[in-house]
């Protein structure tokens, strides 16, 4: 190769825009099949609890409100999630799902991490609960 | 290491500006002569196969394919060919077929990896980034098939994820096209530019005999003009039905290496178009029992690097009993020490590049040894006596 085709190259490098996105001004949509942030519907949900069995990070919670009227609520540890959507395939009724939408999800505290899924509720009953002293059923010591 | 001390020591990390990854050489010198190398390994290692004894057995897939960054696709199909093997189930064709089509598409996007990180060590600035840049295309493929560019997670115990669709069948095939021109031009560059051949050629000369002698695997070997590829030794996936060729060179010095994964970039080229054009029609997955059946089993697969094999030892429960990984960075490194010998100083950062090797892949234990205690055991004031002896 010639020293000539490099300067070549190079001049015609300095004319052309730069190979990087220029995000975030431009944002290029995202695939089709991205694995982001992790949705779940309590309509469908049995309280199997497949997914949490199969989680490689124990990124998933399921908290049990009323059993037999089915009444869950999902705590999702964003921040230990890997992304691999082992709990999209486990789950035989179809209640989960990964968003391609929603996957800027930077902070720099921990709290916006921990994302809470379910009837609204259910969610303000499981805070009530968990803000009275003694009475926190939620998280394992880690 | 040598009590000799006319000997002139340049150690070369764990960390040092010219390694990517955590390894400590010493080479000795005279002059500018390299007399003598020694490597010291296992700065990363993490524990992975301990690791993998506390998890489930779907859950291990995902810790296997994190041995790897580059190859994560290769470990999760050696392990869940392994596991598949003591269940007694194989796999659907159609997602056999996925599997060897995205680990072929990984292979690409290795190698141009490769080519930059080793062209980068060469001084050779503008190929890597050239080579960098045309790697996302190969990743963009990935994510679009899988969701994510790096650990794809396709594989599942009996099946893959993501099916291939006509539209993305297309797009692959666009990309591919792309890439085989640009790995054409990289060729082109490569045999002929002169400063590379000058940096390459007759460096690191390896005989077939050498080769052999050293256990060299992978496209190390095969530039050494040993045919042997596990995708043709003993074809895994359906690398019956969709055969590839061995690529070899003789020549055994680094500018064989790269001719020889310049060339298999285009053999799996090739080889996903044939796929492409012959998917199998069928389902995607097959039930696997949650309590693998007791036994054990050995299952090898051809990474981007050379031989890969697994080892997973099942005691019937829902977790493996022992999982044992066999990387091939770990059988080149003989070869680099050997080799080493001879050239000069300046020509180690090509000759390390030239075998591709991956640290956080090659450092899976860690022994002690010593003829008067227990190797597993050592007490705080054993290690830190060790430790002011050992800097006297």
């Amino acid at each position: 190769m010639s020293v000539g085709t490099m300067i070549s190259d190079l001049l015609r490098s300095l004319f052309t825009k730069p190979a990087t996105e220029l995000y975030p001004y431009v944002k290029t949509p995202a695939p089709l099949r991205l694995r982001g942030k992790l949705m779940w519907d309590p309509a469908r949900c049995a309280g199997c609890q497949l997914c949490i069995k199969d989680c490689p990070s124990n990124a998933i919670e399921l908290i049990v409100i009323d059993k037999v009227n089915k009444r869950f609520i999902m705590r999702y540890h964003a921040d230990r999630c890997t992304y691999c959507a082992q709990c999209v395939e486990s789950c035989r009724f179809n209640c989960l799902g990964m968003s391609n939408k929603d996957w800027e999800m930077a902070a720099v505290k921990k709290q916006p991490f921990e994302i809470y899924y379910g009837k609204e509720e259910d969610i303000a009953l499981f805070m009530e609960q968990a803000a009275k002293p003694g009475t926190d059923q939620s998280c394992p010591p880690e | 290491m040598t009590t000799d001390t006319n000997k002139f020591v340049i150690p070369i990390g764990p960390q040092h500006p010219a390694l990517k990854e955590p390894a400590n050489f010493e080479f000795w010198v005279d002059g500018e002569i390299v007399t003598g190398a020694s490597v010291r390994l296992g700065y990363v290692h993490r524990g992975i196969e301990k690791g993998a004894e506390a998890r489930t057995w779907t859950q291990n897939l995902y810790l296997m394919e994190r041995i790897c960054g580059i190859c994560s696709h290769v470990h999760a199909t050696a392990y869940t060919l392994g596991v598949e093997k003591l269940a007694g189930v194989a796999a659907p064709p159609r997602a056999n077929a996925i599997r060897q089509l995205m680990g072929e598409l990984e292979r690409i996007h290795s190698h141009m990896l490769w080519l930059g990180v080793a062209a980068h060590e060469g001084g050779f600035d503008s190929l890597f980034m050239y080579s960098w840049r045309d790697r996302e295309t190969v990743m963009d493929l990935l994510e679009k098939i899988s969701g994510n560019k790096v650990h794809y997670s396709a594989n599942l115990l009996g099946g893959v994820k993501f099916d291939i669709t006509p539209e993305l069948a297309a797009e692959i095939h666009k990309g591919l096209d792309f890439l085989e021109e640009r790995n054409k031009f990289y060729l082109k560059v490569i045999t002929t530019d002169e400063t590379f051949i000058g940096r390459t050629r007759g460096i690191g000369t390896m005989t077939t005999e050498k080769a052999e002698f050293l256990g060299a695997i992978g496209p190390t070997a095969r530039a050494s003009g040993i045919a042997r590829d596990i995708r043709v030794d003993a074809p895994y996936l359906i690398y019956d039905q969709f055969p590839v060729k061995v690529m070899t060179h003789t020549s055994g010095d680094l500018h064989g290496r790269f001719i020889v994964r310049i060339n298999e970039t285009f053999e799996s080229i090739r080889v996903i178009r044939e796929i492409l054009d012959h998917l199998p029609g069928g389902e995607l997955t097959t039930r696997v029992p949650r309590r693998i059946p007791a036994g054990e089993a050995v299952s090898r697969v051809e990474a981007p690097r050379g031989e890969l094999l697994y080892f997973v030892a099942s005691n019937g429960s829902e977790k493996p009993e022992r999982v044992k990984v066999r990387t091939p960075s770990l059988c080149n490194w003989s070869t680099v020490l050997s080799l080493a010998i001879g050239l000069k100083l300046a020509d180690m950062p090509m000759l390390l590049s030239g075998i591709d090797p991956c640290f956080s892949c090659n450092d899976r234990s860690v022994g002690l040894k010593s003829a008067n205690q227990d190797p597993q055991i050592w007490s705080w004031e054993k290690l830190r006596q060790y430790g002011i002896e050992y800097y006297r």
